[in-house]
């Protein structure tokens, strides 16, 4: 790889720094590359084609005269496309929000502006991030970079798609019940969960509050250290980000890794497609190779999880998505002449199937008569859930098996099955249930389609995932993009 | 399973207006999936406990006050006087 | 009026605060131009989260505390779910007790005589909604309507009775003394347009509960009860059924009125709010409130009539309003006469402002001082009563102290006997008819002296005026 384009986040930031190319050059090098490929993949919603060349300008300038510029300066960056960019349309895949542009950033793409990084674009997603596939968006599904005619998973399929494509260095993307290590695992790339109350929420359009955290999608390991140190640490416009007020790990890449112990989850593997069960074994062999001991165990929340994770996401989904009655923002529909009821019933039937489906089950299990048969027994299973796998964390560093339970899958194929296509979040929704960090690392491919691994840890030890994830990033070389 | 009426009534209270054919195809997804998640059920709910995020009174936000700037509803959405057009009630 | 139950659900703004309760916009949304007042928190924009405000749990617990409420050790917030165009989020972020008592307070009572406790069923503290008016001033003929939402995400404390009060009277005994509670609290403006907002439920024995909204002030709501029980009174002596219903009161024609828009048996899909961990309020939290609650209108009202030695009814008047208490007090510090002091400030002040309810004290001429040197006037006998009241009335008028009144105009006492000798012989000439009168009919006395005031211009002593006329009709009687 000889491209400006090619360049992991560090890689680009070193050269920009160092002055082996400008800013402006490495961006306009993502352009061209965007141009090239978009057509095919159809990573991006919308594209910051031309404040990106002028934020890279600016940096040029401040590395001319010896400023300052960043930790993550002249860095190309794609944003989820239900994360608030002030200035920028922020479009949820919703033809709700299909004018709507924010007032205000989200506190991480603050961060990351702080940092020097250049928002390139915002990046396509199942509606308000309901689906793994990424083929529920208003604009159109995106494809998967390994294969074209394969789902790129979801629901931050644009931003896993568009960092295997090298469209953008780092992107983010949010988790709700995988959805980031979904994409991540579907296109080879890393992708990490972090701790629930560790990254901000404060500007991402909430789908299930109290499950969905931030995170990263790269290339490599060492720039998800990067944009998490970046990213992470308390703020003062997310109540539920306090936890962390005065620690905020610091994440690094160690040069050597004292071998911790694993422990294998039996239901999350057993169920598993074969040739994804083979890779995720052949991978724990590297683990056993440098002294890890790992260990079989099984989890007896696994067989809630999925109810407990739908019932919950889907009534807080039900509220959250209230406030769409296109008065104050949303597309362009004059409310002369409508009832008030009339006018938002209406204009709220312009949701997407997948919303209005999990909007209706969300209305359901919170009707009054229900909510302690469904919503209230989820949460109590959920406190279970969590202290099972606490208990675990006391025994074991981390966790482990596969991230997606199947390989990626054509377009089309399981769009008629909703409840197939909530059962493949089986290995994922535990993490967001229990608040704890998990990442999927690539692990193997199977006929050209990738395979990712996961890994869990206790609440806060992104440090062990990330050195865990990097053992087995230097020892086995799994491409991370293709050639499209 | 959820019958074609309370599917309509969950449409209204979600103040969706579903089609009869969304209620056609709906009607047996969403009767798939209630089913699916009537599996809680059958876990025992004694000695359940409830664990919540907390917070200390301590570190709530302060009392004070910041006013917001720029500019928030678009023009489009105003009426006279800087109100926000909404439909009629009646 | 027998077997009459009723419910009051009260919600005050916490109109001390600066911000709101989830953001940094002012509480104080009075004065701002429509829309001028809101950010994307208030305004329910994508992506923001409310920050609760903790000076707000914080008055929130005073008045739970001052209602003799219980606070728990943590407190949780609630969704009520349910569209409605000022709600800009659709759902209204409140507390709800259902799933386990977690709102600020719950289980409390007030007395408001010595033979009736009203309970308090709970006190939540809760976000306000925006404002709705319409384009044509009518909600029925308009096109669309015009929403303001500077108002949305106001602090308001939600406090909800027992159905205890068994007549209007009650309830209004109740409001003034809540009324009370906060001025002295200091977390409430009641005086403020909107700021107190009250929610009736109304049910005749054995009949259906018929809720009344719309109140906004609490001096309207004991005539909607009673508008109300009358109404309900005459269906059921017609044996004309009463439906549970929800109805308005209509404050310009004073009656109430069926809504019109029919709301539908709602179901609000209450669940814990997940952007607002749970607050633990902590061990310390109780002492730490106690010691924020000041001397509270019980205690105020019991330490009057014991150290000012006031009689129940006197006391009671100042207590309903913290202003006029303070007044009174403030006075006392200048010069110390607490009976004479009370009585003017109940009788004469509240007469000339017009009713106890409407008393703006700092907005008045009369001050602390300007009472305090009349009373003391009064006791040294340097003026007499009827001349202090055209003083007071003056002083009231003006704001020019009693002394600058004395010295423009002689109110000073004649108490010279030779004085008002003269003057009673004066009005013997004049008055013989009266003087007749007099003789054999007591009551005609008062209108001799009457007439001796008059020509001294009020300045003699009344007691020496009618001893000399006393003394001169019995010498008359004799002769
Ligand atoms: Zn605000």
């Amino acid at each position: 790889m000889s491209n400006l384009y090619d360049l992991g986040a560090l890689e680009a930031h070193r050269g920009i720094n160092q002055g082996d190319f400008t800013a402006e050059e490495y961006v306009w090098s993502i352009i061209e590359r965007i141009e090239r490929v978009e057509g095919k993949v159809h990573a991006f919603i919308t594209l910051n084609k031309e404040n990106a060349l002028n934020d890279a300008r600016e940096i040029d300038k401040k590395i001319r005269t010896k400023e300052d510029a960043g930790s993550l300066a002249g860095v190309t960056v794609g944003i989820k496309d239900n994360i608030s960019t002030h200035g920028l349309k922020t479009t949820c895949a919703s033809k709700m929000l299909e004018n709507y542009v924010p007032p205000y950033d989200a506190t991480v793409v603050e961060r990351l502006k702080n940092h020097g990084a250049i928002v390139i674009g915002k990046l396509n997603l199942d509606e308000f991030g309901m689906g793994s596939t990424t083929e529920y968006s208003r604009y159109g599904p995106t494809h998967n970079p390994w294969n074209l005619d394969y789902v790129p998973g979801g629901s931050s399929g644009g931003s896993g798609a568009a960092v295997s494509s090298r469209e953008c260095a780092i992107s983010l993307g949010s988790d709700t019940g995988g959805s980031v290590r979904c994409p991540a695992s579907f296109c080879s790339v890393v992708g990490l969960k972090p701790t629930y109350g560790s990254v901000s929420r404060f500007g991402l359009i909430s789908y299930a509050n109290s499950l969905e955290q931030i995170g990263p999608i790269c290339r490599t390991v060492e720039d998800v250290v990067t944009v998490m140190n970046a990213i992470s640490g308390h703020d003062p416009n997310d109540n539920t980000c306090f936890l962390l007020r005065s620690n905020v790990p610091y994440l690094h890449i160690k040069k050597d890794t004292a071998p911790s112990s694993i422990a294998i989850v039996k239901e999350l593997i057993d169920g598993c497609d074969p040739a994804v069960s083979r890779t995720i074994y052949s991978a724990l062999d590297k683990f056993k190779e440098f002294g890890w001991e790992s260990t079989e165990i099984s989890l007896k929340s696994v067989n809630y999880a999925l109810p407990s994770y739908y019932t919950i996401a889907m009534a807080e989904a039900s509220s959250n998505l209230a406030r769409y009655d296109n008065i104050r923002y949303g597309f362009s529909l004059p409310v002369e002449g409508f009832e008030w009821n009339t006018y938002i019933s209406n204009v709220r039937s312009n949701f997407g199937e997948e919303v209005k489906r999990r909007i209706l089950i969300g209305s359901y299990v919170l009707s009054s008569g229900y909510y302690s048969k469904y919503y209230l027994k989820a949460r109590q299973l959920r406190s279970l859930l969590r202290q099972e796998l606490l208990s675990n964390f006391g025994k074991y560093d981390l966790l482990v098996g596969p991230t997606m339970p199947v390989l990626p899958f054509r377009i089309g194929e399981k769009i008629d099955d909703p409840l197939k296509m909530y059962l493949m979040d089986v290995d994922t929704v535990l993490a967001n249930l229990a608040g704890i960090p998990a990442i999927s690392i690539p692990a193997g491919h199977s006929n050209g389609l990738p395979i990712g691994l996961q890994l869990m840890a206790g609440p806060f030890q992104e440090q062990k995932l990330i050195d865990a994830a990097s053992l087995l990033e230097n020892a086995i070389d799994i491409a991370r993009s293709p050639e499209i | 399973m959820v019958s074609k009426d309370e599917l309509r009534h969950l449409g209204w209270i979600s103040r969706i207006n579903l089609s009869e054919e969304e209620i056609e195809t709906f009607h047996h997804q969403l009767g798939d999936t209630i089913k699916y998640i009537d599996v809680l059920e059958t876990f025992d709910s004694e000695n359940l406990t409830l664990d919540y995020l907390e917070v200390e009174f301590s570190n709530l936000r302060e009392d004070k006050t910041i006013e917001f700037t720029r500019d928030l509803i678009p023009k489009s959405s105003l009426a006279q006087e800087g109100y926000v057009k909404g439909p009629k009630m009646i | 009026m027998g077997n009459i139950l009723i419910g009051l659900e009260i919600h005050c703004q916490l109109t001390s605060l600066k911000s709101k309760l989830f953001c940094f916009c002012h509480e104080d949304y009075r004065s701002f131009k429509p829309n001028s007042n809101i950010c994307p928190i208030c305004c329910g924009f994508p992506g923001t989260l409310p920050l609760l405000n903790q000076k707000a749990v914080e008055h929130a617990a005073m008045i739970s505390n001052a209602l003799g409420s219980k606070i728990p050790e943590k407190i949780m917030f609630y969704r009520k779910n349910y569209f409605y165009p000022d709600l800009p989020k659709n759902f209204q972020i409140t507390q709800y007790n259902s799933y386990g008592l977690t709102s600020i307070g719950s289980a409390g009572s007030v007395c408001i005589s010595d033979s009736k406790t009203i309970r308090i069923r709970r006190v939540q503290l809760e976000e306000d909604p925006g404002r709705l008016s319409y384009d044509s001033g009518n909600i029925h003929n308009s096109n669309h309507t015009l929403i303001d939402y500077n108002r949305s995400g106001v602090a308001l404390v939600e406090i909800v009775t027992e159905p205890d009060f068994t007549e209007p009277k009650e309830v209004r005994y109740f409001l003034n003394k809540l009324s009370s509670i906060l001025e002295h609290l200091g977390v409430c403006d009641t005086a403020l347009e909107g700021a107190v907002r009250c929610d009736a439920n109304v049910s005749l024995k054995g009949g259906e509960r018929i809720e009344i909204k719309n109140v906004n002030s609490f001096r309207e709501v004991e005539k909607a009860l009673t508008y109300e029980i009358s109404r309900q009174t005459s269906l059921s002596t017609r044996n004309i059924r009463i439906n549970s219903e929800t109805r308005h009161w209509d404050e310009q024609r004073k009656i109430t009125r069926i809504a019109r828009t029919k709301e539908e048996e709602q179901d609000y899909r209450y669940f814990p709010e997940p952007d607002i961990p749970l607050v633990m309020l902590g061990k310390d939290f109780y002492t730490h409130i106690e010691k924020l609650v000041p001397e509270l209108p019980d205690e105020r009202l019991s330490r009057f009539k014991s150290k000012y030695t006031l009689s129940d009814h006197v006391a009671n008047i100042l207590i309903n309003s913290k202003k006029l208490a303070d007044f009174f007090e403030s006075c006392l510090k200048i010069y110390y006469s607490p009976v004479e002091i009370a009585n003017w400030l109940v009788n004469d002040l509240l007469a000339l402002i017009g009713g106890e309810e409407t008393v703006i004290l700092d907005k008045l001429k009369i001050e602390p001082k300007h009472m305090a040197e009349l009373a003391k006037l009064v006791d040294e006998k340097k003026i007499s009563r009827s001349n202090a009241k055209q003083i007071f009335t003056e002083v009231f008028r003006t704001g020019q102290t009693p002394s600058e009144l004395l010295s423009s105009t002689d109110y000073s006492q004649i108490n010279d006997e030779n004085l008002i000798a003269n003057a009673v012989d004066l009005v013997f000439s004049s008055e013989k008819s009266a003087v007749e009168d007099a003789k054999v009919n007591s009551g005609a006395i008062n209108f001799l002296v009457g007439k001796v005031m008059k020509m001294t211009k009020g300045r003699a002593d009344p007691k020496i005026v009618t001893q000399l006329i006393n003394v001169k009709l019995a010498q008359l009687g004799n002769s």
